[in-house]
């Protein structure tokens, strides 16, 4: 029998893998959703995300939540150029040539950090207010900051929603999304909402990085790293679809931590296997074609 | 002052050339018909209008400004609007929110009240999505998200298009108040005894290029142009084919999807 305390820490585990992995694919997916844009920089997003905050709360202004904030802002303003500048030249091509262009700012937006901060492992501390455990019976325990950004992770999504279906700018961004030309044919600035929209999904990239800093060793190859994982998640939970995102992100997150468990190096394994599996089986997606 | 002036607009998608030198005009308050068989280019001339596709050369005058080549979003702000073809309605927007989305987009909406007034089949359906709707239903959303934006010029692209004829009735009794309200327009059919009805004033059209124009009253005399250009007295409208390479060039951006 395997250890029914140890199962316990690697679903904690897995959950704060999850947690972390939705709120870089919650951004992917609305910008994919929206825009039809395959953003392979997303995660080197996230990455300036976590050097920002770590900047921020070490050389400037010393709390936590103020370097979320610049992580956010910082990260949107980045947004913002790589599309009005580069990528809303793609929009009408394939999408191999935007995975060709969106890679090529991962590539230099790798070297770029690299260059500043050198290629050691950056770390800072949780919030003071958060450090401690939350302990459970047997003696599993959370630590608190790691509930926090699952926490986080369910509000983002649910907020998400609440922007999507209820308020005027939600509905414009879902219109856009199913019929782009019919939306500019009812006088709605599409290019000026697309860079709304990239906006945002680096915001959320900025502050998933940003909440990511406590929790991870940051370096220039962060982005790298966790792109792959948030695309087999998108792909999982369907193109586009939050609450898939949200599924696949967990899902993911446990097949990660429950996997080392069993074998070596089957959490990265895993992976892929349930990509393969719902790519041959359920190619839309487990929520493909739900709604927004 | 009219209303639109199309003044000899050349259209090209790609490198095929659609229309040719194709002028209109339409003025304050009336209802003109657009008419020429599949592929004569009327949708491309209200594309051309609504800044979908950029004329290469020519002018279209709206109240005097020139919007050639202006975004398709400013044309629409400045009082144009279109009821496509295909209804484009919102498939996973509500009928509410298809309306909702499209009078929060514009400077002067209409009450949406107003529209389940005209229109009180979508009242009933307020909570049903775009793509649970039969086609007639569709195409009078398509028509209530258009009126809802308070046009000055309206472009219907074949409203009729595959509507069971009680559907066409309503919709023949919705344009004629629409003009009531000030609207100027502007329709396409293939269902040429529709338009006929509706307008006072029409122009043919085929391969792109102006083949004729004049009263509604002259037209209905004239066998020959009806026969010639809108094949009426061979068959109804529906079903035909086309095999010149001007309406190929059309037929296929007309029915891919953008």
């Amino acid at each position: 029998m395997v250890d029914v305390g140890l199962v316990g820490d690697q679903i904690i585990t897995g959950l704060s893998i999850g947690s972390r992995l939705f709120l870089i694919a919650i951004g992917l997916s609305l910008i994919f959703g929206v825009l039809d844009v395959l953003n392979f920089a997303h995660g080197s997003l996230y990455m300036i995300g976590a050097y920002a905050a770590i900047v921020a709360v070490q050389n400037a202004v010393g709390n936590f939540w103020v370097g979320v904030l610049v992580a956010g802002l910082v990260v949107g303003l980045v947004g913002v150029v790589l599309e009005a500048g580069f990528i809303r030249r793609v929009y009408d091509r394939d999408h191999l040539d935007q995975l060709l262009l969106t890679f090529a700012f991962v590539l230099i937006l790798t070297d770029v950090v690299r260059t500043i901060f050198g290629s050691g492992s950056n770390v800072i501390n949780p919030p003071a207010l958060l450090q401690f455990t939350i302990d459970f019976t047997d003696g599993l325990a959370i630590p608190a900051y790691r509930a926090f950004v699952i926490v986080a992770s369910v509000a983002a999504l649910g907020l998400l929603f609440l922007v999507l279906r209820t308020t005027n700018i939600g509905r414009v961004v879902r219109a856009t999304s199913s019929d782009r030309e019919m939306a500019s044919l009812l006088g709605i600035n599409v290019p000026q909402l697309y860079t709304g929209v990239f906006f945002v999904g680096s915001v959320l990239a900025g502050i998933g990085g940003a909440f990511a800093a406590p929790l991870q060793a940051v370096t220039p190859e962060l982005g790298n790293q966790v792109i792959i994982n948030a695309f087999i998640v998108v792909v999982i939970g369907g193109l586009g679809s939050f609450t898939g995102a949200f599924v696949g992100a967990y899902v993911i997150g446990l097949l990660i931590a429950l996997g080392s468990l069993v074998v070596a190096g089957a959490g990265q394994l895993l992976p892929f296997v349930a990509m393969i599996l719902v790519l041959v089986f359920k190619p839309q997606g487990l929520f493909g074609g739900a709604e927004t | 002052m009219s209303v639109l002036d199309v003044e000899g607009i050349d259209t090209y998608y790609g490198n095929s050339h659609v229309l040719h030198d194709l002028s209109l005009s339409l003025e304050e308050n009336e209802i003109v018909a657009l008419l020429g068989r599949n592929g004569a280019g009327k949708t491309t001339t209200l594309r051309s209008i609504t800044g979908t596709v950029s004329p290469r050369s020519g002018a279209i005058r709206y109240r005097g400004e020139d919007v050639a080549g202006r975004s398709v979003d400013a044309i629409s702000n400045s009082g144009i609007k279109l009821v496509p073809e295909e209804r484009r309605v919102f498939p996973t927007l509500t009928v509410e929110e298809n309306l909702l989305v499209a009078a929060e987009s514009c400077a002067n909406p209409r009450e949406i009240g107003e529209m389940y007034e005209v229109f009180p089949v979508l009242d009933d359906l307020r909570e049903n999505r775009g793509r649970n709707l039969s086609g007639g239903e569709q195409q009078m959303l398509s028509v209530a998200r258009a009126l809802v934006q308070n046009p000055d010029l309206l472009l219907l692209d074949e409203p009729t298009e595959g509507l069971a004829p009680v559907i066409v009735e309503d919709l023949r009794k919705v344009f004629r108040e629409v003009v009531e309200r000030d609207v100027t327009v502007l329709i396409t059919e293939q269902n040429v005894e529709f338009a006929l009805d509706l307008s006072e004033r029409g122009y043919i059209i085929e391969k792109g290029t102006n083949a004729w124009e004049g009263s509604i009253d002259d037209l209905q005399q004239r066998e020959d142009l009806l026969e010639q250009y809108l094949s009426v007295s061979i068959d109804e409208g529906d079903g035909e084919r086309e095999t010149e390479t001007g309406s190929d060039a059309e037929g296929s951006t007309d029915s891919a999807p953008s």
